[in-house]
């Protein structure tokens, strides 16, 4: 126990430190971290208001900001647009009914229609509350769990480390909406394209069609950009249909009375068990979100009100949300595996800056690691401190119309691509990607899991190339050792209770019904 | 056989395509093929053993099991019983005009490539000429094709137009993708976002972007 305190500790010092940086030809001292953390915080929040942008496309807009800063700030920040953009989703969830992504459609079930009643403040409270404090209890349980997990997978071979991404996948792919088979099939075409540039072992430049720009693969950036941000952007633009947005009716913020002895228990109960489930891989912010809605519908009182405009259906989801989204960084800091697609853009950040995920982060570089652990607490204080003042410039915000923001977004996102390697051939990534994102909404394959995929394809060949090496070709391997038999073995399980019909039915109950 | 799952059928489609191409990019054309043609026409890569993997090993792995479930996808499409609206594809243009517009873009790069135009203007051409006609033939498919056009002409360009010209054109073509495009407004927006943009990515974050287009010798921001 004192030893995480300890570790705190140093995490705390990194983030308030004093930095002497060189602004516009000054030479200041300033608390450069913790800056970075506002910044990165405030900028999240900003992005993720707009209706229709979720916390990928935010963070995949704003990565560039991030290259020319040192790995600590650059990704204190990171995290910050994190919570900041999750933060923004939700508002826009209450007061738009536009959920930016899939883990605030919850929000939307109870807080729009609190909106409609004239309660969008006290909604808005609730979830900036929630979300809080979540992530005070959260922050603790990631640096309580992480130091021992990260020594458990220091003795992970190559035959545990694929196991387990096989696990991750599964995972990925259980909590996908829809069809099954469609969301493998994403995750194997994810892990192919992840497999284009040149084979590390081989030196040969596989899948190129002779393109030098593709020899060092294709860029992450680019994709998710492409999938998410340019097809979202598409898919609004054809829905017709106006948007009614309640922005007048915001006039008292804090919760009564009343109100707060009805949300204690859904935040206590969202929060436990957000950051039990924000642990699994493939978990995070989505499946805590739905869990924590429905878990709260049955132990209610007021189970009747819900949909109607229930204060515990907004504070359940959004403590376990946010709760879930910092549990989400125990995989990527200890095991260097992306448990859903915002993960995947941190190790994408993680590796620009030239750190590879894995557990000997912590150890080498503790007060990345520390510091990085600390700031979600320091960003979720500022949320709430900046946030609930500032929500009448979120709400001007959102009566800009989509056909003046869309624009601008699209700006930011070439400029963003174009940035990463200052070549237009990432932008033309970007639109390749655009396309195959729309064919593939329109086709009902989601995303999400072939970004996963993406980033694990790489990871996934070198493991299977080395346990293969190791075991003399015997694919065997994977059920002789323990751990990774065991990795296997829960996801065949996962993947023969989903297959079964009755529980694919709940599955779709849970997915469709609840929206 | 009627399609009964739409959506299934083109989402089966789509994955066959891809796990096959994977499999024959890597493992080379078939030998069948080959004969018919008296050439090797793809050489593929090496496939090596379960022991020491070739290039070739895990890429055929995946495609062919991609291929094999979106068989399954596309057979279950046949034997759907979901009706109406769930099954239907919404999309504003059909395979065919997706080949087409495809095809026609590689086969202008290609041109352009023979016309010893530099590649960066080939892909301008090519996007012009397919987002016209794609816009004269298929009008739904607008918004797409011009967020994407839009794209492209931003990335490609930046250099020579600088990034007054390229978001100046980025802003306008993906503009006139939405329901209503005001001339007034959208140059507003344009102004304000320029200045937004040099004094946050050129000046505040150093990015090495050219400010004006590079006619323009003496640039008063760079």
């Amino acid at each position: 126990m004192e030893g995480i305190f300890a570790n705190l500790g140093i995490g705390f010092t990194e983030v308030f430190k004093l930095q002497a940086i060189t602004v516009a030809g000054m030479s200041m001292t300033l608390p450069f971290n913790i800056l970075m953390c506002l910044i990165g915080v405030l900028l999240g929040t900003l992005i993720g208001v707009l209706p229709g942008v979720g916390p990928v496309a935010t963070i995949a807009m704003l990565l560039p900001i991030t290259f020319n800063l040192n790995p600590i700030a650059a990704l204190i920040m990171l995290a910050g647009i994190y919570y900041g953009a999750q933060y923004g989703g939700s508002t826009t969830a209450i007061l738009v009914n536009l959920p930016g992504e899939s883990s605030s459609v919850v929000t939307c079930l109870d807080g729009y229609q609190m909106a409609r009643r004239g309660r969008a403040g006290p909604a808005l409270a609730t979830a900036a509350l929630g979300s809080f404090f979540a992530g005070c209890v959260a922050t603790p349980i990631v640096a309580m769990f992480a130091p021992p997990l990260a020594e458990v997978a220091l003795k992970f071979g190559p035959s545990e480390y694929f196991s387990l991404m096989v696990l991750g996948l599964v995972a990925a792919v259980v909590l996908a909406h829809g069809s099954l088979v469609k969301a493998i099939c994403m995750v194997l075409l994810g892990l192919m394209l992840g497999l284009v540039g040149t084979d590390v072992n081989s030196g040969v430049l596989r899948f190129a069609f002779g393109v030098s720009e593709l020899a060092d693969g294709i860029g992450f950036v680019s994709v998710a950009m492409g999938m998410f941000g340019l097809a979202e952007i598409v898919g609004n633009l054809e829905q017709k249909g106006a948007r009614e947005v309640f922005t007048s009716k915001v006039t008292h913020l804090w919760p009564t009375r009343d109100d707060f002895r009805r949300i204690v228990g859904p935040i206590l109960r969202g929060t436990f068990l957000g950051s039990a489930l924000g642990i699994l891989p493939g978990g995070g912010a989505l499946l805590a979100s739905f869990g924590a809605y429905t878990l709260e519908k049955k132990v209610s009182r007021n189970s009747a009100e819900f949909g109607k405009g229930a204060i515990e259906g907004v504070a359940a989801p959004e403590a376990a949300n946010n709760a879930g989204a910092q549990t989400s960084f125990i995989p990527l800091l200890t095991l260097g595996i992306p448990s859903n697609p915002v993960m995947a853009l941190m190790i994408g950040a993680m590796m620009i800056q030239g750190i590879a995920p894995g557990p000997q982060v912590m150890t080498e570089r503790p007060q990345l690691f520390w510091g990085m652990i600390a700031s979600m607490w320091v960003g979720n204080l500022m949320l709430v401190v900046l946030n609930l003042p500032l929500i009448g410039m979120w709400i001007k915000l959102l009566t800009v119309p989509y056909r003046i923001l869309y624009p601008a977004i699209l700006l930011f996102m070439s400029i963003g691509v174009y940035s990463l390697s200052n070549n237009p051939f990432d932008g033309l990534l970007m639109a390749v990607f655009g396309l195959l994102g729309y064919l593939c909404v329109k086709l009902e394959c989601e995303p999400a899991p072939l970004i996963l995929g993406f980033i694990l394809g790489p990871l996934m060949e070198e493991n299977l190339r080395r346990a293969m090496l190791l075991s003399r070709g015997d694919a065997l391997v994977f059920f002789q050792k323990p751990i990774s038999a065991s990795f296997l073995i829960v996801s065949i399980i996962l993947l023969v209770i989903i297959a079964l019909p009755n529980l694919r039915k709940k599955r779709e109950e849970v997915f469709v019904a609840e929206v | 056989m009627i399609i009964r799952n739409p959506k299934d059928f083109w989402a089966g489609v789509m994955f066959v395509t891809f796990g096959l191409g994977f499999v024959i990019i890597a493992a080379g054309s078939p030998e069948m093929l080959d004969k018919l043609f008296g050439a090797k026409l793809i050489p593929g890569y090496q496939m090596g053993g379960a022991v020491r993997m070739g290039p070739a090993y895990f890429p055929v792995l995946l495609g062919g099991l991609l291929a094999l479930l979106g068989a399954i996808i596309l057979l279950r499409a046949f034997a759907s019983r979901m009706k109406g609206e769930a099954v239907r594809v919404h999309l504003p243009f059909n395979i065919v005009d997706l080949a087409i517009g495809l095809g026609l873009f590689a086969l202008l790069l290609k041109y352009g490539d023979t016309l010893k135009l530099s590649n960066d203007y080939a892909m301008l051409a090519a996007a012009l000429v397919v987002a016209v006609l794609a816009i004269k033939f298929r009008p739904d498919a607008k918004p797409l094709v011009l967020i994407l056009a839009g794209c492209l002409v931003f990335a490609y360009t930046l250099k020579p137009l600088g990034l007054v010209g390229a978001s100046l054109l980025l802003i306008f073509i993906s503009a006139f993708g939405g329901h209503e495009f005001r001339w007034k407004e959208v140059s507003i927006l344009f102004a304000v976002l320029i200045v937004f943009s040099v004094l946050v990515f050129v000046k505040g974050l150093t990015l090495p972007f050219p400010v004006c287009p590079s006619i323009i010798d003496n640039c008063p921001i760079r």
